[in-house]
C-alpha cells in the first residue's frame, strides 16, 4: 500500500512543485492543505504518514499546526517535515521546539527532498 | 536524515533541467492565473519558492519615452531604484535585446557577502517589455544554478500574457530604444 504525504503550504505554486516531485518520482499519494487549521483537520481525517509543512500560514501557522498534531493522539506519532523560507537559528529552534521532526528551507531541491521523505518512508 | 539510505535517490534524481518540477509547476501556475493580481502573485511565489528571493520588482519597459516604471515590487521599496544604473549600459542592453543579466558582484551591506542580482527581461514578439528584478537572494541560496537558467527563460518567455494581458502588444512601444 503506497505510503501518504500531507502537503500543507499557502502557495499554490509550492504546492504545484510538491505534488509534482511527489509525482514523478516517488510511488507515494499525496494530499494537500492550504493553512495550519486545514492541516490539522486532514491529518486526523487522511493519517497520513508524513506530513511536509510550509511555516508562515494565514489562520493558523505551521508551528502551531506542528505543537497541535503532538498534542492529538491520532497524529502525534506522524513524522512532520517544515518547510520554510527562513532559515535563520531562531526559526529553526521555535521549529524543533514545535515538535517537527525535520526543517528544511526553500528553495527546496526535488532530490534532497526525495531523498529526506524516503529516510522516514522507504523507497 | 539517513545518508546512506538516500544517496541512491540523490543520485536518480540529479539535476535534471529537462524534468525540473520547478518548470512544470512555474509554467502551470502562469498559464492558470486568474488576472493580473493573480499573476503577480504566481511571478512572487514562483521567485520566493523556486528562486529563493523575497526582494523582487517588476519595471515596464517604455520604450517611446526611454524610461522605467515600477508597477509592482515585494520586500522592497524602488521608488528610487535606478534601474538604468544598477543594470549597466552593457546589461541594459542586454536585457533590452531578450538575455538575462546576472550581476554576481551586488554586496550586501550587512554582511558583505556577495549576492547575485538577476534581472530577467519579459519579452513578447522579439521585444522587452518588462524586466523582472530579482534583488537579494535568502541566506540559505548562495547562487543561481543552471536550472535557475531554465526558470528564468520561461519566465522571459512565458510570463508577459498573464502580467500584461491584452496590454502586452509590442507594437504600442517603439523598438529600437537607446540602452
Amino acid at each position: 500500500m503506497s505510503k501518504k504525504v500531507l502537503v500543507v503550504d499557502d502557495s499554490k505554486t509550492a504546492l504545484m512543485m510538491e505534488r509534482e516531485i511527489l509525482a514523478r518520482r516517488t510511488t507515494y499519494v499525496c494530499v494537500t492543505a492550504s493553512d495550519g487549521q486545514e492541516a490539522v483537520e486532514k491529518a486526523q481525517l487522511e493519517h497520513p504518514d508524513l506530513v511536509l509543512m510550509d511555516v508562515v500560514m494565514p489562520r493558523m501557522n505551521g508551528f502551531e499546526a506542528c505543537k497541535l498534531m503532538r498534542q492529538q493522539p491520532g497524529t502525534r506519532e506522524i513524522p512532520i517535515v517544515l518547510v520554510t523560507t527562513r532559515g535563520e537559528e531562531s526559526y529553526m529552534e521555535a521549529g524543533f521546539q514545535s515538535g517537527c521532526n525535520d526543517y528544511i528551507t526553500k528553495p527546496v531541491d526535488g532530490a534532497e527532498l526525495v531523498a529526506l521523505l524516503q529516510s522516514y518512508l522507504g523507497e | 536524515m539517513n545518508v546512506q539510505k538516500s544517496a541512491a535517490a540523490v543520485k536518480r534524481c540529479a539535476a535534471d533541467p529537462v524534468n525540473d518540477p520547478r518548470l512544470g509547476a512555474a509554467r502551470k501556475r502562469l498559464a492558470e492565473s486568474r488576472g493580473k493580481e493573480d499573476a503577480i502573485e504566481g511571478l512572487r511565489e514562483i521567485v520566493a519558492n523556486f528562486l529563493g528571493s523575497e526582494e523582487m520588482g517588476l519595471f515596464r519597459v517604455d520604450q517611446k519615452a526611454g524610461s522605467f516604471q515600477v508597477c509592482w515590487s515585494f520586500g522592497i521599496d524602488l521608488d528610487n531604484y535606478d534601474l538604468p544604473r544598477a543594470l549597466g549600459r552593457d546589461g541594459l542592453r542586454r536585457v533590452l535585446g531578450g538575455e538575462c543579466h546576472i550581476d554576481f558582484s551586488a554586496r550586501d551591506r550587512s554582511s558583505a557577502t556577495a549576492r547575485a542580482q538577476a534581472f530577467i527581461p519579459i519579452r513578447v514578439a522579439n521585444q522587452t517589455i518588462a524586466i523582472l528584478a530579482i534583488l537579494r537572494l535568502l541566506p540559505q541560496k548562495l547562487a543561481f544554478d543552471k536550472g535557475d537558467m531554465e526558470l528564468f527563460k520561461l519566465l522571459s518567455e512565458e510570463a508577459a500574457q498573464p502580467l500584461f494581458g491584452g496590454h502586452s502588444n509590442p507594437q504600442t512601444v517603439r523598438p529600437g530604444m537607446n540602452a
